[in-house]
């Protein structure tokens, strides 16, 4: 060809024009961050309005971020040992402050006033929060900051589990329990206990049969019996004695007898002196319910210490605690000393604690608080059950082809349809098959529970089912080939595998039960209850419940405080839930 | 080793054995037959009372009548399904608007754009869409959206109206969309992107001219989803739309075309199908009454629909898992 | 009889054009007693055939390794023995697999019975996700055995040769030990529950060289106490270990079935030659 000619050689190819391919990328990630960022401006002002930041000085907020937000970022940092980090850090939150400071300046004098939003706040939720975010995922990273969190994190999750626990009896029969725990659990944990270590089998297999037994027996008994310790002496025979020996036993396992006595022994002493001795000093701290506190919430964290001592890398990090607690106590006392005005927060001990109300001041979710822990928890064991059952039966005990095959494929498209059934229909189910034709009750524990676990039923067998297919088939066929039943296949080696997986879909799917709202109007739950519950068949409310009839008030300060108030309690109780499924999820996908 | 001469005994196992394995066995059978029983149990307890109803009011008079009032204060009950039908199909198209574009164009940036880096920021994130209660949702909408609305945009906006609460439902459907979506355009095999590039596509090209077409049916199955979780959806419009049953004025002006003005219908409240039980539940559970009967002939309609529509996104979505 | 070990007789006719050394022929009696027998199987999945009309008898205390080109069904007859294609929903068995004289697919038969005698290798090891004892333990766990097992779980891993590697360490996760270890785990475990028989598919092929020839050292000890019934694409390898080798070839046909050294120096097919020889397969 003519290539010594100029005509031949190619000068260049030319461009292809990009401007619509671009504008088209940053239309699609603006798609992408719409929803996100509407849900987090409504996020912020429903803060402002429950903690009542909007009157809040700048003075207070100064002072706390002096003397909390700055000690806990100083934590991160120091935990996470990354110098380019620190540097990015100080950039950020002082590079911020001039860039909100001059955005919000310009947007009010060009644009109009921002309603309930100064620069201040606007600094604390733009930059402020996501650094505190980002900064603590970077310190978590870090073996002190790993470490100072795991501790508040046992803190907190034993003392909600704690605080749980005692909800739980105000409808469950503390002296049933007794009687069954005596009869019924002590016998079948000690079987299986000998089992366990003489290495006989029968007495593992004799263990759910002396259950049985046993709690029956004590269902006999208790209408029989009449006299009973007292509610102390219940719960620290029944709770927190078996807390602390199952904490002795995990201590014992990675270390000496003494070490294993004191990690079980003295959150049971502290909890039992705390527990007795307020009750007999007649104080309001005390008594069987900061027992049974102490003790669920003590136990894991004397392991916890034992294992940070024992490992002995960062341990420093367990003065975050300690470091929190003097910065809040810190805030508080300028606050006061400097006579620095304060907001009124909405979320606050009282609303916590007291009934509701028609004054705004004095209305609060208690009653609702505990309708909502005692359904979750009827809940979470009913699906659990049912769920884990379920799957295990689609994907252990099905074949794919044939008349079998057939009925599970039904049963999975069924599942899946299920799923997609709307909320209000379940509703309706529950009215008229629990409520009304089997007389559970309206609104009752036990109606709502139910109704609640056959909606989020498919959602946890689809997870189980997930969780339960990603265990290798090699793993099944090794332990097949050793001669194993499909039961004991499903128990020793499937189960242990997926449990993780199981667990977090599980809690994923109880989120979705806590805040269900329509299904409870409609099998007649009460929006607004004065006190708690005291049986499984007495009126119940729940917090959407109450958010609900609160919704409907029209006074602003029901609407844009009490209201607001209570959203932030349901969505931290979700969160906290959620946050907690995906630690494990994370775990779980570490470990393996 | 055994060195008996005996042939070795592989006969089936003691009773106890064999009990224990049926046991278990059957429990989960039963368990798995509960799922079966609740659809059968819906279905069921919907089509009892709905019956009953029907005895009372023609069908006829439920599916065509434009008036919907079961508990009027002077008698005189009529049971019309048409106003609740026009308000469910304002949420659930407004919704729509809100939703599809922002879904799809959110799942090509996360299936075609995102680094993988992104993606796992993003897609936790668009999960606390569908995970947020309905009933916030509507409280975000009555107290923050209306007001909002009503300060810059339509000032001539009632308290309760079909706007806020069907932004509020589009944004979370959102999730749906997106997710479903990405995973039909994650399926698309990368040879066809090749393909493209080789022909000399821009990535903007091959987004929209080869994955997206690739992928439409599992598009369009993440469509009918959202749609009927939309349909479905009752605490939002519950909380934020109001509860005022109205026929639109229908003018005839346009080339004499009947047509609705959309702010009549978008800055009122209103009512939806869901509304309208939960209105019901509110007074009246003892059943036995007509009300009580009407709330079941509408969830049953409500999961009719929903059930046709799960069943054809199903269909469709089985296509698109077919082609690749 | 002698076990003597497989250097002891070389061959020097080898058809394998790489110095290899057949199995200890010798040990071979027309006394043996047969452990699993094949009669006029046929295998079918759905409307395919992978085995076809195969009649075999396998002595005790020997190994016998399958040969052949893949998809040829050595690995669906291994599956036969102990009815693990029971699991698989379109596989259709025709005919009798005898173990013990007892046909092992008649009614009254329990699969899970009959793999409690008959020990299995897979191809990857699959050590379960549990601590090394726990993991020869699971046999005896699952049976119900109620002697000592520590004593159990000690002797299966010296006989499995790694003992010495692994007794500091019997707590810690299976799944830590290398390939190699975790494969004499999987023939650990399976020996723990004393079968009768191991079956072995391809337990090398996932392996380095290193850690596949200590593989092979330990079947030739089993042999002594178990009989292995071994399938491998690795010729040099069956010749090596086994004492008998069936030959199948594609279509699920069992083409010949001999003494090792005579497969390998003087096989009667010439398919058979033809394959050893690599002339195709």
């Amino acid at each position: 060809m003519a290539t010594d000619t100029d005509t031949g050689r190619v000068e260049g190819f030319g461009e292809v024009s990009r401007v619509r391919g671009i504008a088209f990328e940053y239309l699609s990630l603006g798609a992408s961050v719409f929803g996100i960022f509407a849900l987090a401006v409504l996020l912020v002002y429903v803060t402002i309005d429950a903690f009542d930041l909007a009157n809040a000085s700048p003075e207070w907020l100064l002072t706390y971020f002096l003397t909390l937000v700055v000690p806990f970022l100083g934590f991160c940092l120091y935990s996470a040992r990354d110098r380019a980090l620190t540097r990015r850090a100080v950039t950020v939150a002082g590079g911020g402050l001039v860039a909100v400071a001059v955005v919000f300046t310009l947007v009010e004098t060009f644009v109009g006033q921002i309603p309930r939003l100064n620069w201040q706040l606007a600094y604390l939720f733009a930059v402020g929060i996501p650094l505190t975010g980002y900064l603590t995922y970077m310190g978590a990273r870090g073996q002190p900051g790993s470490v100072g969190f795991g501790l508040v994190g046992r803190l907190i999750g034993g003392t909600a589990v704690g605080l749980a626990l005692t909800v739980l009896f105000l409808v469950f029969d503390p002296r049933l329990w007794f009687l069954a725990y005596t009869l019924g659990v002590v016998p079948a944990t000690l079987a299986y206990g000998y089992g366990y270590v003489r290495e006989v089998p029968t007495a593992m297999t004799a263990v759910i049969p002396i259950g049985i037994v046993g709690t029956l027996g004590a269902v006999l008994l208790r209408p029989i019996v009449d006299t009973y310790p007292t509610t102390v002496f219940v719960y620290l025979w029944t709770l927190a004695i078996p807390v602390a020996v199952a904490g002795a036993l995990v201590v014992a396992a990675r270390g000496g007898r003494t070490t294993a006595l004191a990690a079980g022994g003295v959150p049971l002493a502290v909890a039992t002196a705390v527990g007795l001795g307020g009750q007999l000093a007649g104080l309001a701290v005390g008594g069987p319910n900061a027992l049974v506190v102490l003790a669920v919430a003590g136990v894991p964290t004397a392991v916890y210490l034992h294992r940070v001592f024992d490992v002995g890398e960062g341990v420093i990090g367990l003065g975050l605690p300690v470091l929190l607690a003097v910065g809040a106590l810190a805030g508080a006392l300028v606050v006061e000393t400097f006579g620095i005005p304060a907001p009124n927060p909405w979320v606050s001990e009282t609303f916590l604690t007291e009934a509701p109300s028609r004054t705004a001041s004095e209305a609060g979710l208690y009653p609702a608080i505990v309708g909502s822990v005692i359904i979750i928890a009827m809940v979470a064991v009913l699906s659990f059950v049912l769920g884990v059952a379920t799957s295990v039966f689609l994907e252990e005990y099905t074949a794919d082809s044939g008349v079998v095959g057939a009925l599970t494929r039904l049963l999975q498209i069924n599942i899946a349809n299920l799923a997609a059934i709307p909320s209000v229909v379940y509703g309706l189910l529950g009215l008229g098959l629990f409520a009304n034709l089997l007389g559970f009750g309206f609104g009752t524990a036990v109606t709502v529970s139910l109704t609640l676990s056959l909606l989020i039923l498919p959602i946890t067998i689809i997870s189980a089912q997930e969780a339960i297919r990603s265990v290798p088939d090699d793993l099944r066929r090794g332990s097949d080939a050793m001669g194993a039943t499909r039961w004991q296949t499903t128990k020793n080696i499937v189960l242990p595998e997926a449990f993780p997986g199981i667990l977090t879909g599980t809690i994923l799917a109880l989120g979705r039960a806590i805040g269900e709202t329509a299904p409870l109007i409609m099998v007649g739950a009460a929006t607004t209850v004065f006190s708690p519950p005291s049986s499984l068949f007495s009126k119940f409310s729940a917090m959407p419940m109450q958010i609900y009839a609160w919704a409907n008030f029209p006074q602003a300060e029901f609407r844009y405080g009490v209201v607001a108030a209570g959203v932030i309690t349901l969505l931290v109780i979700l969160i906290g839930m959620n946050g907690t499924a995906i630690l494990l999820r994370n775990r779980a996908e570490r470990g393996s | 080793m055994t060195d008996s001469t005996e042939s070795p005994d592989l006969q089936r196992r003691s009773g106890l054995t064999r009990l224990k394995e049926g046991t278990y066995g059957g429990f989960f059978a039963a368990c798995a037959a509960i799922t079966l029983l609740t659809t059968v149990a819906i279905i069921a307890t919907l089509l009892s009372d709905a019956v009953m109803f029907f005895a009372e009011v023609p069908i006829r008079e439920f599916l065509f009548s434009t008036s919907w009032s079961p508990n009027p204060r002077g008698g005189g009950q009529t049971f019309g399904i048409v106003a609740l039908v026009i308000g469910t199909l304002t949420v659930t198209i407004t919704a729509a608007f809100v939703a599809l574009p922002v879904g799809t164009l959110t799942a090509i940036y996360l299936s075609e754009y995102a680094t993988s880096n992104a993606r796992s920021i993003l897609k936790p994130l668009l999960e606390i869409l569908a995970g947020i209660p309905t009933v916030v949702y509507g409280y975000f909408a009555l107290v923050y959206v209306t007001p909002a609305l009503k300060a810059t945009l339509f000032p001539e906006m009632s308290t309760f109206n079909a706007l806020s609460a069907s932004l509020m439902v589009g944004i979370m459907t959102i999730p749906m969309v997106s997710s479903i979506s990405e995973d039909a355009m994650s399926a698309v095999p990368d040879d066809l992107r090749q393909a493209g590039y080789g022909l000399g596509a821009t990535k903007f090209e091959v987004s929209t001219g080869i994955v997206v077409p690739a992928s439409i049916s599992g598009i369009a199955s993440s469509y009918i989803l959202a749609v009927s979780r939309a349909i479905g959806e009752t605490m939002i419009v519950v909380v934020a739309m109001g509860a005022q049953a109205r026929m639109p004025t229908v003018g005839e002006t346009v080339l004499g075309i009947p047509y609705i003005n959309p702010a009549d219908v978008l800055l009122e409240s209103g009512m939806t199908i869901t509304v309208a039980m939960v209105q019901i539940a509110g007074g009246d559970l003892t059943g036995g009454t007509i009300p009580y009967d009407a709330m079941f002939a509408l969830g049953l309609t409500l999961f009719v629909v929903t059930f046709v529509m799960n069943v054809l996104s199903d269909i469709i979505a089985e296509r698109y898992r077919e082609e690749y | 009889m002698s076990n003597t070990p497989s250097s002891d007789t070389r061959s020097s006719e080898s058809l394998i054009t790489t110095d290899v050394e057949t199995g200890s022929n010798d040990r071979i009696t027309p006394s043996d007693r047969t452990a699993v027998a094949a009669r006029d199987l046929n295998v079918y999945y759905g409307d395919e055939q992978a085995i076809d009309d195969v009649s075999i008898e396998i002595p005790e205390k020997r190994v016998t390794a399958l040969i052949g080109p893949s998809g040829c069904g050595k690995s669906t007859f291994l599956r036969c023995i102990n009815r693990m294609n029971d699991m698989i929903d379109v596989c259709r068995v025709d005919g009798d697999v005898e173990f013990g004289g007892k046909n092992v697919y008649d009614d009254d038969v329990d699969p899970v019975a009959l793999r409690r005698k008959i020990g299995m290798v897979f191809q990857k090891p699959n050590p379960f996700p549990k601590s090394i004892r726990d993991n020869v333990a699971y046999g005896l766990k699952i049976q119900g055995f109620d002697g000592d097992v520590d004593a159990r779980v000690e002797e299966s891993l010296k006989s499995a040769a790694l003992w010495d590697e692994v007794k500091d360490q019997l707590d810690s996760s299976g799944l830590d030990l290398s390939g190699g270890q975790q494969q004499r785990l999987c023939i650990a475990r399976a020996i723990a529950a004393d079968p009768e028989v191991v079956l072995m598919d391809e337990p090398t092929s996932a392996l380095d060289p290193v850690a596949a020839s200590k593989i092979e050292d330990l079947i030739d000890d089993l042999a002594e106490e178990y009989t292995v019934i071994i399938v491998t694409h690795n010729m040099q390898q069956a010749a090596r270990i086994s004492d008998r080798t069936a030959v199948f070839l594609t279509g699920g046909r069992l083409v010949e079935y001999d003494d090792t050294a005579k497969i390998f120096e003087d096989p009667e097919e010439q398919r058979v030659e033809d394959y050893i020889t690599g002339k195709f397969g």
